[in-house]
């Protein structure tokens, strides 16, 4: 039990995506433009992701590991399910009917295009909305509490 | 509104020159009549017929998947999202932020400034950051009025020119409900591909504008990408939306934006802290 109480917390710490890389990539030792380059590598490269910060994700390649763009990269590019179903519906379903009986089978609830077509409007949860709402004071003083400062960032070029 | 001026100006000559010619059973009211309801078919929208739309279409999406129970997360969501939409072209809207009792991954945006985002898709999120890229995406959808001319363009085609103008302004119940019905099943159909992608590219600038790290909406459409494409959470976002591959390629485009916004705040510890009940 004892030997086997690690290996709980594996998924948390070491999170590994497969990726690929979809173009030559230089891998940096830190990540920034003008950090060392460890090693070029490239398209199609299989690799592991491991964590990201801002634009670079840091990654192991093969016995290397560095840091490069995040957009070069791509998840899942084999096109094959990597995993299952995530069971998150399925769960739900538990949640709210108390059982995983015939629901399952019979499509899930929630938002999808079945429980859309045959939706009802909900008067009572749209007041409810209201209850919520933020005015341009109290979202300032958020953003101000977070450091969050507000920057002119033009919109690029249709 | 100059539109329908000119029309009904037209018209008016056209009765007048008819007039000289002594048609006799000349209806100048019924001209009057037709002149308006053109007026109304061509007419925009106003905003408080917008926002009437949006209120209807969101008590439908409610009846659907009503508001997570989780007060102090709707709060936190509806201040990232108001501190963002302050920073759109629209920021005195009455925008609503709402966090929708779902297991699926998906956001919505409805016309006049309501925005909801399932628990399926917050419970995928790490940081601040990537909320405010996937809620300055929905902003840019209002902002734009990407749904608003769908619905507008759906009930023209179904309904007739005079209908669809009294819909938008409910003088005519049963033309309001098939608006209203068109407007839910668009969640279900998507918007065009090009609504999406500029939702992107603007949606990161929002973000952007917001003092986040503008990198948060890329990093969630890298997470939809890692999860397997046949999960049954995915379904209705995949079939309403371009792969999110293709849309981390066509977000290449805003490298330097991304890049030149990259160091600013994500956020992470608050998100974690303000959503962990409803996660």
């Amino acid at each position: 039990m004892k030997a086997l109480l690690p290996l709980l917390f594996l998924p948390l710490i070491a999170w590994a995506e497969p990726a690929t890389v979809i173009r030559t990539t230089d891998l940096k030792a830190e990540p920034a433009s003008d950090a060392a380059t460890v090693v070029q590598l490239a398209e199609n490269s299989r690799v592991e992701a491991l964590e990201r910060k801002g634009g670079w994700t840091r990654i192991k390649a093969g016995a290397a590991q560095g840091w490069v763009k995040m957009l070069a990269l791509r998840y899942n590019a084999s096109g094959e399910p990597k995993r299952g179903d995530t069971g998150v519906v399925q769960a739900f379903n538990v949640a709210r009917t108390g059982s995983s009986g015939t629901q399952v089978t019979t499509g899930v609830r929630g938002l999808d295009e079945e429980q859309l077509a045959k939706a009802q409007p909900n008067s009572a949860e749209l007041a409810k909305l209201d209850r919520f709402a933020v005015d341009r004071a109290g979202a300032s003083d958020f953003a101000a509490e977070g450091k969050l400062s507000a920057t002119t960032v033009p919109y690029p070029k249709p | 509104m100059t539109r329908a001026f000119i029309l009904l100006a037209s018209l008016v000559v056209a009765a007048a020159a008819h007039a000289q010619f002594k048609l006799p059973d000349l209806n100048f009211n019924r001209l009057l009549d037709t002149a308006k309801n053109l007026g109304n078919a061509v007419h925009e929208p106003t905003e408080s017929e917008e926002i009437a739309v949006g209120n209807d279409v969101a008590a439908r999406l409610l009846g659907a998947a009503p508001l997570a129970a989780d007060a102090r997360t709707q709060q936190y969501v509806n201040r990232v999202g108001r501190w963002l939409a302050l920073q759109s072209e629209r920021p005195d809207l009455p925008w609503h932020f709402g966090v929708l009792e779902a297991p699926q991954v998906n956001a919505f945006a409805v016309p006049g400034g309501t925005i909801f985002i399932t628990r399926g898709l917050l419970a995928r999120m790490t940081s601040e950051a990537e909320l405010a890229g996937v809620l300055s995406h929905e902003i840019v959808h209002v902002v734009k009025k990407h749904h608003l001319k769908a619905i507008q363009k759906g009930a023209l085609a179904s309904l007739s020119a005079d209908a669809a103008g009294s819909a938008l302004n409910s003088v005519n119940p049963e033309a309001r409900a098939k608006l209203i019905s068109f407007g839910t099943e668009l969640y279900s159909r998507g918007l065009d591909k090009s609504d999406e992608f500029e939702a992107d590219r603007l949606g990161v600038v929002i973000a952007a504008r917001g003092g986040y790290d503008a990198y948060g909406l890329p990093a969630v459409l890298q997470t939809l990408q890692a999860m397997n494409a046949s999960d049954s959470a995915l379904a209705l976002m995949f079939k309403t939306h371009p792969a999110p591959g293709e849309r981390l390629d066509a977000l290449g485009r805003m490298q330097s934006v991304l890049d030149a916004y990259s160091t600013q705040p994500q956020l992470a510890e608050r998100f974690v802290a303000e959503t962990k009940t409803a996660r």
